[in-house]
């Protein structure tokens, strides 16, 4: 009966984290009275859609069993680059790529100094976190936030539409997609998180590892700058400093396994990021405050951690010997 | 009990290792007493003869077979009424293989019980009372020591009566004159100039005792360690200086540390037999599609017989033969044309050592050259086309092979 159970359990886990989310949806569903409005579901895809597209990259870095918890604070820094380059006249291309390459240089510096100096990816960026909080707070200038003058706003706004963010989420998804499931570089990643000294045995060069995953991570990292920028046209001292906690609650509730290796999985940005923002306006639309709120989601997510840890210890004692 | 992986933490000391369960003894006031710790663990290593091992070190700082020795020591410290060993023998030195069973001597004379798990039938004939044979999870048979004979318990282990030779029949012992790899002067981790050539076709086995420095040396030919003086080159003339040029030589490393370094645990067998051979079913040196990959394992599978549900399961799951299997798969599929093999037949039953020496003489047969280093005298003696012995980091002899090669000749040369 428990081999049933195991076999069962384990070819319907992968379906958990979708399970949940549709629980979510119905439950949110149930809270709008099954009415929910168009503004309900806009909130929903603006919310998700910079987390998903941050979660989406940080799960090639908790595949190899790491975390980088400056994510969000390096978005907040590209925000504010961002709008110092379009106050001083990039126009809407040039502050996305001035984006995209902050995000892209505060990654390689992450990975190329844990690579050098052989520490391990997350103290490294718990480093970063401090040093880009402080570069955020000197870039603003020593006020609480930075604009857009309202007189240049409208080609941004441009940008800010619903259709603008599903092609944003939508095209960097199917590029991780693809570079995850379909390519030497995801398996690596897995190879890596599963188990780093087997990988070195096995040719992987963990260093090159290490700066490709942050690579794609720091596109994801620019990206979500950007569309954070289209919506609020601002950036404050405060920009992202939950972020990177937020992005590891959603890749864990999209199913990712605590410790990353072969289990990892690319929908798990999108899956959890949904569910995490869906969790926030249930709770919003039942009245809980913001500070209660956040004390739910942590109970929550340390009753999936529980769960995911109860499925980990089952497979390092399990031993169906088969001689 | 003493598991057959590892149960050490290499994160504290070897004492506190040892006082591992019953630490809270050693408290007071909340605070450890470190220093009786290790003078518990000293007196404790004592009662097992030994004195070389300083309980205050780092357990990460001794190596695989000295751990095992802790662990023995930990378990014995609890007076158990109930020894139980599950396939320990094969992780540690002759030196940890006499102190166990001396210990489970002294076990049996108190008129209490073990239990010992192997796969090594001359042992287990040599130190059991009563032996029950186990195959696909099933009792087959328990025979008191009366009726022991190696040939009835190979047959009851395996299922039916082993066909073919068990090492090769051959006393040939050539090869053609290619090198494929030229060693010169290895110095570093206890080597102290170490050369020899490895021929196309080869099989040329390295023996000698645990400590000389055969282990590091299979590690140092693939490019995981990096020698202080002297090179390893490839049949091209480049030299092997880390494992992706290794691997772009078409050198293969079968780990002695099975679980540790040669497979991921949890992960599956997919996975890890792809692994190495990934480059060759990329396209465009990038892309990996899952029917490519499925097929690619499933030849290994299929080739390696490997006993599993289906590629997809974890290799947690398998018993050491299998996972051995896929070692071997991993390696194979990637097209290996030299083969380190670091104790390749450790922890696996009779059935499957004879499919791993019939694959090894396949595969000379192939061309492939074979590196098998072991301290089993009798399989580098039954498979070796030439045989160096090392002792404290140098050959202290090389052997040819022959029908009249004995281990009592050898041993001279190791210790």
């Amino acid at each position: 009966m428990r081999d049933v159970l195991l076999k069962y359990g384990n070819k319907l886990k992968p379906a958990i984290p979708f399970a949940g989310l549709i629980l979510l949806a119905v439950v949110y569903l149930f809270v709008t009275d099954f009415h929910p409005t168009p503004f309900h579901l806009t909130t929903i895809i603006n919310q998700v859609a910079v987390m998903a597209v941050l979660s989406t990259g940080a799960v090639f870095i908790f595949a190899l069993g790491s975390f980088d918890i400056s994510l969000g604070v390096a978005m907040g820094v590209s925000v504010c680059v961002g709008i110092l380059a379009y106050n001083a006249g990039a126009g809407v291309v040039g502050m996305l790529f001035v984006c995209l390459a902050v995000g892209i240089g505060v990654s390689l510096v992450n990975s190329v100094l844990s690579s050098v100096f052989r520490l391990p990816v997350f103290i490294m960026t718990m480093a970063m976190l401090t040093v880009l909080t402080a570069v955020l707070q000197i870039l603003i200038g020593g006020k609480s936030s930075l604009l857009v003058p309202s007189g240049i706003q409208a080609p941004i706004k441009a940008f800010d539409n619903l259709w603008v963010r599903l092609l944003f989420v939508g095209v960097y998804f199917a590029i991780c997609l693809v570079l995850f499931n379909y390519t030497k570089i995801g398996r690596r990643n897995k190879l890596v998180g599963g188990s780093p000294i087997v990988a070195a045995q096995t040719g992987v060069s963990i260093a090159k590892q290490t700066i490709i995953t942050f690579l794609i991570s720091g596109t994801g990292v620019g990206l979500a700058a950007f569309l954070m920028l289209t919506r609020a046209q601002a950036v404050s001292v405060d920009t992202g400093a939950s972020t990177g906690m937020d992005v590891m609650m959603a890749i864990v509730f999209g199913g990712m396994p605590l410790s990353g290796g072969a289990h990892s999985k690319i929908a798990a940005g999108i899956v959890g990021s949904l569910s995490i923002v869906l969790v926030s306006q249930i709770l919003t639309m039942l009245g809980v405050s913001p500070g209660l709120s956040q004390v739910y989601k942590a109970v929550l997510f340390l009753a999936v951690v529980f769960v995911a840890s109860l499925s980990y210890r089952e497979k390092m004692l399990s031993r169906a010997i088969m001689f | 009990m003493i598991v057959q992986e590892s149960g050490v933490i290499t994160g504290i000391s070897i004492a506190e290792n040892i006082a591992l369960g019953e630490i809270n003894q050693f408290g007071k006031y909340g605070f450890l007493r470190k220093k009786q710790v290790v003078d518990k663990a000293r007196e404790v290593l004592a009662t097992i003869g030994v004195t070389d091992i300083d309980p205050s070190l780092p357990a990460a700082s001794i190596d695989l077979q000295d751990r095992k020795i802790i662990e023995i020591a930990k378990v014995w410290a609890k007076s158990p009424e109930l020894f139980i060993v599950d396939e320990t023998t094969t992780a540690v030195s002759q030196r940890g293989r006499s102190i166990l069973y001396d210990l489970m001597k002294q076990q049996s004379a108190a008129g209490k019980s073990v239990i010992f798990i192997s796969h090594d039938i001359d042992e287990v004939m040599e130190v059991c009372d009563r032996l029950t044979v186990l195959r696909d999870g099933n009792i087959v048979k328990s025979l008191p020591r009366s009726e022991f004979s190696l040939d009835i318990i190979k047959q009851l282990m395996i299922g039916r009566e082993l066909q073919g030779d068990y090492y090769r029949s051959d006393y040939d012992g050539s090869y053609p004159d290619e090198v494929v790899l030229s060693v010169k002067d290895l110095h570093g981790f206890g080597l102290t100039g170490v050369t020899f050539d490895l021929h196309k076709g080869e099989i040329l086995g390295i023996g000698g005792m645990s400590h000389c420095g055969m282990h590091p040396l299979g590690k140092m030919l693939f490019g995981i360690l990096q020698p202080q003086n002297g090179s390893v080159k490839a049949t091209d003339g480049s030299q092997i200086k880390d494992v992706a040029t290794a691997m772009k030589r078409a050198l293969g490393y079968v780990s002695k540390d099975r679980d540790s370094e040669a497979l991921i645990p949890l992960a599956p067998i997919r996975d890890n037999i792809v692994s190495a051979g990934i480059d060759l079913i990329a396209k465009g040196g990038l892309f990996v599609f899952p029917t490519t990959e499925k097929a690619f394992s499933k030849k290994q599978v299929d080739d390696f017989q490997i006993k599993c549900s289906s590629d997809l399961q974890f290799i947690n799951q398998l018993s050491g033969g299998n996972k051995q299997k896929v070692v071997f798969g991993k390696w194979i599929g990637a097209q290996s044309k030299v083969m380190i093999l670091d104790c390749p037949t450790r922890g696996i039953d009779i059935g499957v050592k004879q499919a791993m020496y019939q694959l090894m003489y396949k595969l000379k047969q192939e061309g492939v050259a074979i590196i098998m280093i072991s301290e089993e005298l009798a399989e580098l003696i039954g498979m070796s086309d030439r045989l160096l012995i090392m002792k404290n980091g140098k050959i202290s002899k090389e052997f040819a092979r022959s029908a009249d090669l004995s281990e009592s000749q050898i041993i001279d040369y190791m210790v």
